[in-house]
């Protein structure tokens, strides 16, 4: 893969690994005493272990100029094998987590094992992990194949793609160690948030570059979602991190903001990022590989342009619907309920179309698990937005917050959603981008299927029953007008629901593991594509036919 | 230097301009998907990709 | 050739910031007022801040992901108010930054939780918590006591909390370390020190029960002890007006 890269491309490569080197062996050095330091040496390490490969090939001849008449896939594929080791790894944290609050015991010990410090290790490593992997390496592979063109360097998608493990790296180390700024899903200290903004900024230039040399006049609509998420994560990363460092040698920073105004600046990012990190852009994903897999257009073009600008405008202010009966000032609440009410309509628009596009092709979603995988997500997408909505009415609210309801909520959303189309995307582009005919599984694929179906179903369907269960015995009276259990009582309801939620999240994870499997096997032992396979259209002549028809 | 600007007139700015912001957007959006002329180009497009020639255009 | 690429690169350009226009609306209406929302928060002149051994107890809190179970916010609902007491009010996290209100309540609120138990119960409790509560499933945090606190540091971080609004004076700044050390240490010569820095309702104890040693259990418990007590505020305003 290092050959590659142009001559100057790996000097360019060189001199930024060399760079952050420098930088961390400067970090170690001088913050003896601070985790800083330790942060520091993990920089320097990694920077090494890629420097030292780039330098044995920095007088290899230039790579022959055949290259520019393929698109630039390995930056993809990398990110593809990337985003089933952080599934497989996260999802493991997340079960591991799961089991620790039926039996709390069942920890090392160990500071690093606790749960308090690996449940951001879990969610980061979900979020940003998995799903930030996922979108990075589809978003590649979109951009070139709608724009019909190929990246504009090499060395860029590498920057954003390994830059981008970097971070998420110094995040889930960082909370093991305790460095944290405990805004939830904002976890990662200033330095790592620092080194976040610069790989975004790139991230965008990348996209805007790939566009303006683009030989389609129309940009994609999967393009929009895609450059939406990238721009305004970078808006709500940005304000929501805003915090003044104990020192330049130290891991801690204080957060600018303070009480209610931190906690509606918090809840503004974090909803934003299910908005736009685990929305927008899986919704971007769902655009381009949905259609290509059922071998149908999108149901209506114009309904998904709709719906973006309705997602990119309203979502930004529902933040405050968790925040509900708090100190924050009513009008503000009431804002937030009325539009997360109203954010059904493009959300369910999007669904629609998802689904409708699937008519006439309803025969391959029976015999292919890949398209499945899409089409359970958009049902998903669907019930989860509904779900949102509903939870944000301020009397749902009041027995909804702060319960397991939420908790089911969010995994409705993760793991019908936002999991479901990614490893749907995944299975579809990882025999084009390997040259392989299929998968080299298909009983695997379909096998993941239905532990990931089951497993959600189970997740979800506990956690709203320990939801509601645990809301209700909260405000339940006695005839005397007394509480009528105590918070004790609500924490021993729970176990079932916990034991149920527990083995939901070990069958997803195990279906998470045979993907992995699958990968490994399609990659080194799976049949080559002859040419004309490769080049082949997706279509058959039965929706070909029901196109025509429809034209 | 201090704006005298009370929470109230904050508020009532966020609530008319805000207001106004996202009708006149809606307005924008709206005409924008429907006007006529465009069809035949978003037609194109999301027919477009279903064409896996898998290379570059240049 | 060029003029061709001039125009499609004004449309992606035109799309990003169409973008930025659509999606700042959200957080302009919603968050600008905020700022200006110290007009509208309840006045508390009691205000205290957090001594440097509560901060670093704070920033334990933080570090362990406590706020991942407890909140500590008590919302405007009766059965919340009976449960847990007065709910909290905006002025009462005015020095918390970041503020740790939480989202789930895996274990209970403990907004008021200052002064509801001793010392040695929460010492007891955070080292094995199925010793005082038998059906707990909060994990052990055991570390807390075998850990020294660290110190070195603690001017920093006043000085970091200064530089984002909390009135720490810059006396208490420099004797951050010294003071960290006086409140858990009864009978040491820099007790004198946190009286005249701080308020005199200061709890002065050795909180993990140690006397000669300064554990991150200390500054834990001294946090915990103070959770709800920093301001009188939501003792004179009266419950009740518009529960739900």
């Amino acid at each position: 893969m290092i050959t590659n890269l142009t001559a100057s491309e790996r000097r360019g490569a060189l001199l930024i690994l060399v760079v952050m080197a420098i930088v961390g062996l400067f970090f170690a050095a001088a913050g003896r005493g601070d985790p800083i330091a330790l942060h520091g040496a993990l920089i320097m390490v990694v920077a090494l272990a890629f420097a030292f490969p780039v330098m044995g090939h920095l007088y290899d001849p230039e790579p022959s100029a055949d290259r520019l008449d393929t698109y630039y896939d390995d930056p993809s594929k990398v990110g593809m094998i990337l985003t089933f080791a952080w599934a497989a790894f996260a999802m493991f944290v997340g079960d591991w987590l799961a089991w620790m609050m039926v039996e709390p015991t069942w920890t090392t010990g160990s500071a690093w094992s606790s749960f308090g410090r690996l449940r951001p290790v879990h969610t980061t490593g979900v979020i940003f992990g998995f799903g930030g992997n996922g979108l990075i390496a589809t978003s590649f592979y979109v951009m070139q194949r709608t724009c019909r063109v190929r990246l504009p360097d090499q060395l860029s998608p590498w920057f954003v793609l390994l830059g981008f493990n970097l971070f998420c790296l110094l995040a889930v180390t960082g909370y093991m160690l305790g460095i944290t700024q405990s805004k939830e899903y904002a976890e990662p200290e200033w330095y790592a948030d620092l080194w976040l903004v610069i790989v975004w900024i790139v991230y965008f230039v990348l996209y805007l570059r790939t566009l303006a040399r683009r030989e389609e006049p129309h940009i994609y609509v999967a393009n929009w979602y895609y450059m939406a998420f990238i721009l305004v994560v970078a808006m709500l990363h940005i304000v929501n991190n805003l915090a003044v460092p104990v020192s330049f040698l130290s891991a801690k920073s204080h957060s600018l903001f303070s009480g209610v105004q931190d906690a509606l600046t918090e809840w503004w990012y974090g909803h934003n990022a299910v908005a736009f990190f685990l929305t927008a852009g899986f919704l971007g994903m769902m655009y381009y590989y949905l259609p290509i897999r059922a071998g149908r257009p999108i149901f209506s073009y114009r309904m998904s342009i709709i719906s973006f600008w309705g997602i990119t405008f309203m979502y930004m202010w529902v933040g405050s619907h968790h925040l509900h009966h708090t100190a924050l000032p009513q009008w503000v609440q009431t804002l937030g309920m009325s539009f997360s009410l109203v954010l059904l309509v493009p959300s369910w628009a999007s669904a629609a179309n998802a689904l409708l596009t699937l008519n006439g092709a309803w025969h391959r979603v029976r015999d292919d698990a890949t398209l499945r995988f899409m089409m359970i997500a958009a049902v998903f997408y669907g019930l989860t937005t509904f779900e949102g909505s509903f939870m944000a009415i301020r009397s749902v609210n009041a027995l909804s917050h702060y319960t397991d309801w939420t908790v089911g909520h969010v995994h409705a959303g993760a793991l019908g959603w936002v999991a479901m189309i990614t490893f749907g995307a995944l299975y579809a582009s990882i025999p084009w981008l390997w040259k392989k005919e299929r998968m080299y599984s298909s009983f695997l694929v379909e096998l993941h299927f239905w532990l990931a179906l089951s497993g959600t179903v189970i997740y979800v369907f506990a956690l709203w029953n320990a939801g509601i269960i645990q809301g209700l015995m909260w405000r339940t009276y006695t005839e005397n007008g007394n509480l009528a259990y105590t918070f004790l009582d609500s924490v021993v309801a729970m176990t079932p629901y916990y034991i149920a939620r527990a083995i939901g999240g070990l069958l997803f994870l195990t279906g998470a593991l045979a993907g992995c499997l699958n990968l490994y096997l399609t990659i080194r032992f799976a049949a080559p594509a002859t040419e004309a396979l490769s080049l082949m259209p997706l279509r058959d002549p039965v929706s070909d036919a029901v196109i025509q028809a429809a034209e | 230097m201090t704006l005298d600007v009370s929470h109230d007139t904050v508020v009532w700015a966020a609530k008319t301009v805000g207001l106004l912001y996202l009708l006149v957007l809606s307005a924008i959006i709206v005409c924008y998907a429907f006007w006529p002329s465009r069809q035949k180009e978003f037609r194109d497009a999301s027919a477009a990709i279903l064409d896996q020639e898998d290379r570059p255009w240049r | 050739m060029f003029k061709l690429h001039y125009r499609l690169e004004r449309r992606a350009i035109g799309m990003t910031l169409a973008i930025i226009c659509a999606a700042s609306v959200g957080g302009f209406v919603e968050i600008a007022p905020l700022f200006t929302i110290d007009q509208t928060v309840e006045a508390a002149p009691d205000m205290r801040v957090y001594t440097p051994l509560e901060l670093a107890g704070r920033n334990i809190y933080m570090r362990e992901g406590c706020y991942a179970c407890h909140s500590q916010m008590i919302r405007t609902l009766r059965d919340e108010v009976e449960r847990y007491g007065h709910y909290s009010l905006a002025v009462e996290s005015k020095y918390d930054h970041p503020m740790l209100w939480g989202s789930k309540r895996t274990g209970p609120d403990i907004a008021p939780l200052g002064g509801k138990y001793s010392d040695e119960w929460h010492v007891r409790h955070l080292l094995n918590p199925r010793e005082v509560v038998r059906v707990s499933i909060m994990p052990s945090y055991a570390w807390l006591m075998d850990n020294d606190l660290r110190i070195d540091d603690l001017s920093g971080q006043l000085a970091a909390q200064h530089a984002v609004g909390v009135p720490y004076t810059p006396d208490m700044i420099r004797h951050a370390a010294d003071d960290a050390y006086g409140q858990a240490n009864p009978d040491s010569n820099r007790v004198a020190g946190v009286r005249a820095r701080y308020d005199d309702n200061t709890n002065i104890r050795a909180f993990d029960g140690i006397a000669d040693r300064l554990t991150e259990m200390d500054a834990l418990v001294a946090y915990l002890q103070i959770l709800g007590r920093l301001t009188d505020a939501s003792n004179l305003d009266p419950v009740g007006k518009d529960l739900e």
